[in-house]
């Protein structure tokens, strides 16, 4: 199919993979207590609007959703759209946990309602003493990579990153071509 | 069933699948002619095997050289990169590389002969005049050229149409080398029906290639429209590069004619030229598209027969 996809020059959505997401949940003991980076207390999810009155009204009932969940939890649950034009979800809560279940949950619901293929990453923020780093999940490609931003604006850390990916390495499905390691500057995250 | 937000382009499919039969069929019985005459066929194949083999290799540097383009690392052109990498991420592509033309006619161009060697390079023109989102709907049907490996799969094309030119031109040569043994009385004949068979074979491949050509256009915007998720956007973008197009004098279109192929938009003005003979169709069947994608993401698809089956009703199955 594949090949008869680049005959034909056919684009199909990339669907997205939910199911290493929670790899991240168990991984975060490691993280923690190995690593020393500590929970920077608030997680994001990215995804790629459509122009259309039907995206808008998913828009709606997601609100209802998240409002709901964070009465529950009392996560503090924000949406925003970057410069790019990319939507954000963002929570903040104490408990990491918590974190990854809203990431989920605004997950499945994009996904259920047929956008699964418009959400681009969930950005898990965490603090290496003074200075963040980030795990990305990448939902088309179903894994995690390390985006630690170095000291000059614009500039990685990629040492960093390379030693964290290399730490991680058995317990999170990491990324491994790291050409695919996308930034993702200013998230609100 | 899950809803799709997107429709599907049955007939694209067919057209493209029909044309590239087409000029499989067209290559086959030019290589029988060859085969009977007796013509060198392995002077043909290494000869060719040469020029695909340079051209797949080369052309990259080659377009991208002639144009001047000049590749940026993301501490240049910060805003460029962003966008690039989250549309490749979406696109689920390895990032390609960003070059910028010094130019200013706005324009955009994909080359690269796999997607990891793959170039992205944009004019300056192009950065100034449009806005982000239809910055971001260029660079994502440069994108969709990438993912479609349009620019192998219109090298692969081309192979045996440049061969048969190569042949028609150096005929004798040809015959010189190949030499007719096994054919007694083949002599005049076979040498006119080789020649013969040269000139059709590259007049109609010329024409297959062209159409496959637009049908990989009308592909890529596509493509951007499902990335991106704004087909407007792209329509907004075509219209604004095609006004200027018109504007910008002849002399310096010239120059960058002969990229046609892999441009987003072609550099010669709109209705100059029939369509046929085109390697981008025509603004208004672009905009037309676009804009029928535009509707079938509202969920209002207002003439099904245009698109058949599953596809015409995609966003209606529950």
């Amino acid at each position: 199919m594949r090949i008869l996809d680049i005959l034909l020059g056919r684009t199909r959505p990339v669907p997205s993979r939910l199911d290493s997401l929670f790899a991240i949940s168990t991984a975060y003991l490691t993280l923690t207590a190995d690593l020393g980076l500590a929970s920077g207390g608030s997680a994001g999810v990215c995804f790629r609007p459509i122009d259309s009155a039907r995206f808008e009204a998913l828009g709606a009932d997601l609100q209802g959703i998240l409002k709901i969940s964070g009465e529950e939890t009392g996560a503090a649950i924000r949406t925003a759209t970057d410069s790019y034009g990319f939507q954000w979800v963002t929570v903040e809560s104490s408990d990491f946990q918590e974190l990854v279940s809203t990431i989920h949950l605004v997950s499945l619901t994009l996904e259920e309602r047929g956008f699964g293929d418009r959400l681009l990453a969930a950005v898990f923020r965490f603090l290496d003493g003074e200075r963040p780093v980030y795990w990305v999940y990448s939902y088309k490609r179903g894994n995690f990579y390390p985006f630690a931003p170095g000291g000059a604006p614009g500039q990685r850390d990629n040492a960093r990153e390379l030693r964290l990916a290399a730490a991680m390495g058995r317990e999170l499905p990491v990324e491994r071509e790291i050409e695919r390691w996308y930034p993702l500057w200013g998230a609100p995250v | 069933m899950r809803t799709r937000w997107y429709g599907g382009d049955t007939g694209l499919t067919v057209r493209m699948f029909v044309t590239m039969s087409l000029l499989f069929a067209i290559y086959l019985a030019f290589l029988a002619v060859l085969f009977w005459a007796g013509v060198g066929y392995i002077t043909v194949a290494v000869v060719g095997g040469i020029l695909l083999l340079v051209q797949y290799l080369y052309s990259d540097r080659l377009v991208l050289w002639s144009l001047g383009a000049r590749t940026v690392s993301p501490t240049e052109e910060p805003g460029l990169h962003a966008m690039l990498d989250r549309l490749a991420a979406l696109a689920d592509l390895p990032k390609p590389r960003l070059a910028v033309v010094d130019s200013e006619i706005p324009n955009a161009l994909a080359t690269g002969r796999s997607q990891r060697s793959a170039v992205v390079a944009v004019t300056r023109g192009l950065t100034e005049r449009l806005d982000p989102p239809e910055l971001e709907a260029v660079l994502a049907h440069e994108l969709t050229h990438v993912k479609n490996r349009d620019v192998m799969v219109i090298t692969i094309a081309s192979f045996l149409s440049t061969v048969a030119f190569f042949v028609m031109r150096n005929f004798a040569f040809m015959g010189f080398y190949g030499g007719r043994r096994g054919r007694d009385q083949g002599g005049a004949g076979a040498f006119a029906a080789v020649y013969l068979a040269s000139l059709l074979v590259w007049l109609i491949s010329f024409f297959l290639i062209k159409a496959l050509s637009r049908y990989r256009e009308y592909a890529a915007d596509r493509g951007a429209a499902i990335i991106t998720g704004a087909p407007s956007q792209l329509a907004s973008a075509l219209l604004k590069i095609s006004g200027t197009m018109q504007r910008i004098p002849q002399r310096d279109l010239r120059e960058v004619e002969g990229m046609n192929a892999f441009f987003i938009f072609p550099a010669i003005s709109a209705g100059s030229v029939m369509e046929l003979f085109s390697t981008h169709p025509s603004l208004e069947h672009r905009l037309a598209r676009l804009e029928r994608m535009q509707r079938e993401m509202e969920g209002r698809i207002e003439d099904p027969g245009h698109s058949s089956g599953a596809d015409a009703s995609g966003p209606f199955a529950a």
